[in-house]
Formats: structure tokens, sequence, C-alpha cells
């Protein structure tokens, strides 16, 4: 059968050359954390090119600023004028073609570190006008780590090799001989996103210090933010004028911020850490947007956190075959 | 060489994310950042740059970030008139937005840099007007006859 198949097909094989979209291919050993890293790679490159698409209208207006606004930070700080336009548009393309062939997993040896690199080049020369974001640096960390993961064992569009001979493809042949089933990946996939979170209560302490921790520096924030934005035409959080007339409820917020961002290793001790940590960093940035109108949308929509979370689980009734995943941490034993 | 990586690299990718925390407090880069948002003590009493448009009849209006900075983000907004004022090019930048709202067509008459000495908390509690600004920069929006 030619076409695509959104079903796993048992034992990897089918007859006729074409496309499939198979959870586990023939004769890869089945190990969970191979079915997480390619779920990951659906989702993490996924949103990369979501992001991208949809914020290319915005990437292009750059390309009408005063080249004097041009402050380059990252891997593009070694240029001393903004990049062509040509450039930008192309590599804007290239983010959205390489991120679409990468979310199949289609040639993944080539387009996921081209999307890795891509993204990161885009994103940066966005971060690149005078004002550094936030807001993608996880998206870019994870897609690095992918980019060199075993991350298309699974959930992976790829050409059926010989299907009246089954034999193992390459990337099959090579996981198979390697013995990687991804669990270092998962784990740097897991490391990343809790090290950013302990960074970031990290500065709060050393540059708010005490202040921050009694609520003031937090209810200024707010304040601050908010008002900067009422000033320059855009929308105020309509809860913000609520919390600081409510300064009480500082105190209680701050704990729970660094309770979230200083707590975070706590979610590689095992599935149930990860869980509840998972739901209350999840919260930590529900919060921000109702206080502060200000979209994480990597994190609020699960991505940062997939990495500790037992995705092969959940989506096992997807497998047709094969042992079902004792749901495990990638930095302990079976657990839960 | 997967056993080495296998150990390497959740250890190399820790050692990196974490790294800027241990240098300047005040340096940030990118994606490797010391995510300094929301960290620094504001001050109640700020100065918050921006740009406002002027209407025929003398009233002040409040500009889109678009408007502002020719992008919807209105933290570029913002980086973006800090950066022309502390440059001492706020009638370049007076003079571009006044392009932006003349293509944009709504009624404003002209366009104003400033600096609004803004008590942030009673703005927000209870939507406080300035307590002073300071103009750095107009320009006209409206084509002379």
């Amino acid at each position: 059968m030619t076409g695509f198949r959104l079903r796993p097909q048992p034992g990897g094989t089918g007859a006729g050359h074409g496309f499939r979209l198979r959870s586990r291919p023939a004769g890869v050993v089945d190990e969970p954390y191979l079915r997480r890293l390619g779920l990951i790679r659906v989702l993490v490159a996924g949103y990369a090119t979501a992001w991208t698409a949809v914020r290319a209208p915005h990437l292009l207006d750059h390309l009408d600023f005063d080249g004097r606004r041009f402050d380059p930070v990252g891997v593009l700080a070694p240029l001393s004028g903004p990049p062509a336009g040509i450039a930008v548009v192309a590599g804007v393309a290239a983010t959205v073609a390489f991120g679409a062939a990468a979310t199949l997993g289609w040639r993944y040896r080539v387009t996921g570190p081209a999307l890795a690199v891509s993204f990161l080049a885009v994103t940066t020369y966005r971060s690149s006008w005078g004002q550094i974001f936030h807001t993608e640096n996880l998206a870019a960390l994870h897609l690095a780590v992918l980019a060199v993961a075993p991350a298309d064992r699974h959930w992976a569009l790829r050409r059926a090799l010989l299907p009246r001979h089954p034999r193992r493809s390459e990337p099959e042949r090579s996981a198979v001989r390697s013995g990687d089933d991804g669990r270092w990946a998962v784990r740097a996939l897991a490391v990343a996103t809790v090290a950013g979170y302990v960074v970031a209560g990290v500065a709060k302490l050393r540059n708010g210090g005490a202040a921050w921790l009694d609520g003031e520096v937090l209810v200024n924030q707010v304040a601050f933010d908010n008002a900067r934005k009422d000033v320059l035409g855009d929308v105020m959080s309509p809860l913000a004028g609520f919390f600081v007339e409510h300064r009480w409820l500082a105190r209680p917020a701050v704990l729970a911020s660094m309770a979230v961002e200083l707590g975070a290793p706590l979610a590689l001790l095992g599935r149930r850490a990860a869980g509840v940590w998972s739901l209350a960093a999840w919260g930590f940035h529900l919060a921000i947007l109702v206080l502060m109108a200000i979209v994480f949308p990597y994190h609020l929509l699960g991505l940062a956190l997939v990495p500790l979370l037992p995705l092969e689980d959940w989506t096992s009734r997807l497998r047709p075959i094969g042992p079902v995943s004792a749901g495990r941490s990638p930095f302990g034993d079976p657990v839960g | 060489m997967i056993g080495w990586w296998r150990r390497a690299g959740p250890v190399a990718v820790a050692a990196m994310v974490l790294a800027p925390a241990f240098g300047d407090p005040a340096v940030d880069g990118y994606p490797l950042s010391s995510y300094p948002m929301f960290s620094t003590d504001r001050p109640v009493r700020a100065d918050l740059v921006t740009v406002v448009g002027v209407t025929g009849a003398g009233e002040a209006v409040r500009l889109s970030p678009e408007l502002i900075a020719g992008a919807d983000e209105p933290i570029l907004a913002a980086a973006t008139v800090a950066g022309a004022v502390r440059a001492d090019q706020s009638d370049r930048l007076c003079a571009e937005v006044a392009d932006r709202v003349r293509a944009a067509g709504p009624d404003v008459a002209e366009a104003v840099v400033r600096t609004e000495h803004v008590d942030v908390v009673a703005h927000v509690a209870d939507g406080a007007g300035p307590l002073a600004v300071t103009v750095h920069a107009r320009c006209p929006v409206t084509p002379p006859p």
C-alpha cells in the first residue's frame, strides 16, 4: 500500500514502496525512551514549525527596521550589521520546511540538525534588535538536543525499504548496533528544562535580593510591566490592578514561584515528583499570563515539560504490539 | 562513543544552561540566558518612554507597538524608544513613527516621543495619569498643505 497510515504498523513492514507513519519500526528494541523521544520530536519540532510560520510576518517586519537598531546576540554576535533581507526570508522559509520534515521524522539525520540550526538563527535574529526575548530559549535548546538524539526511531515517516524482504533501515540498524535507548537524550532534555528554571530563580535572588522574597519586588514588577504595556498602547492584564491592590497575595505568590524555580530539580527524582512539579510549573506560567499578560507559549502548551512526562504511556493504546512501558523516570528505576 | 555521549550529554546540557547563573547577572544572552526578567527591583515611580499621538484638538492618544516600533511586541517597542532616547536619536524615531502613523491613517496631527514619570502602582490600580512628562521630540504627522 502506498500512502500514509496513522495507525502503527505491526512488525514495521509493509508492501510497496511508499511512506508510513509508524510507532515502532521493525527490529528496534521497544524502549520507552525511544518512544518518548519520537513523541517529543513531533511536539517540539511541530511547535518550532508552527511558531515560525505564525510569526513569519513579524519576523519579516524586521527587514524594515533601521539597521542602526541591530544589536546582535548569541550566534549572530559576530555580525557588524543586519543580515541581508534575502537571508532572513530564506532562513524563515527553511525553518518552516525543515521543521515540517523533522516533525514527520523524514530524513531526520539531516532535517533535525537543520531545524535546530535554522530555528536558533531565526530566534536569535528576533532577539538581536535591542530586546532579548526569553520565550523560545528552551525550544531552541530542546531542538539542539533532539538534533543529535535518536528521535526518529518512532513516530517517524520514512521510506519503506525493501518491503517484500523486510530489512532494517540504516537508522534502525544503527540503533540496534549502538544499543542507544535514548535515555541520555530524555535526561538531557529534562535537565535543560529544569536548569532553566533554576537559573531564573537564582536571578531573582541575585538581582532582587531579600526584597524579592517579601513580595514588594513582585508587586512592583507586575505594576511596572502592565503600566509599560499601557503607555505603549498594549493591553494590560485585567487582574493586575486587583493584584497590586491586594498586596498580601504577593508573598504566597513569591514563595510559590521560588518553590517552582529553585525546586525544579526535584522533578528529576521520579515520575510522581515530575508530575507534581510539571503541574506547578504550568500554573506558574498561567499566573504570569493572568497577572502580566505575558505568554510563554512553549511552556503554557506544556512542551517544556514533556521530557519529564511518560508520554509513551499515554499513547500506548496506539501501539498494538510490544510490551507496555513501565512508566519510568529517566533518572531512576520504574516508579509509579 | 554512545556510552560517552550518554554520560556526558545531560551533564553538558546542565553545565551550559546553568553557566549564566554564575556570571554577571546584568549580562543576558540567547539561547543561554541569565533569565533576568521579573528579577530586578523596579521603582514604584518609574520613567516610561513611549511615543504618543496628538490629535488636532490637542488630545494625546496612545499608539500601538506596531506604530511605535514597526513590530507587535510591546517590550521591543519599549527597547526601541529607550534606545533612541539614550542615543539622542529621538527626532529620527519620531519621524519614523510619523511615517507609520500617516500610512496607517489614524486621526493624529503630531507624534511625540516622551518619557512619562509614572507611579506604576497607582497607574495600574486606579488609572492614575503621569506625574510628569518630558518631551524628547515632536514631529508633524499630517503632511503640510
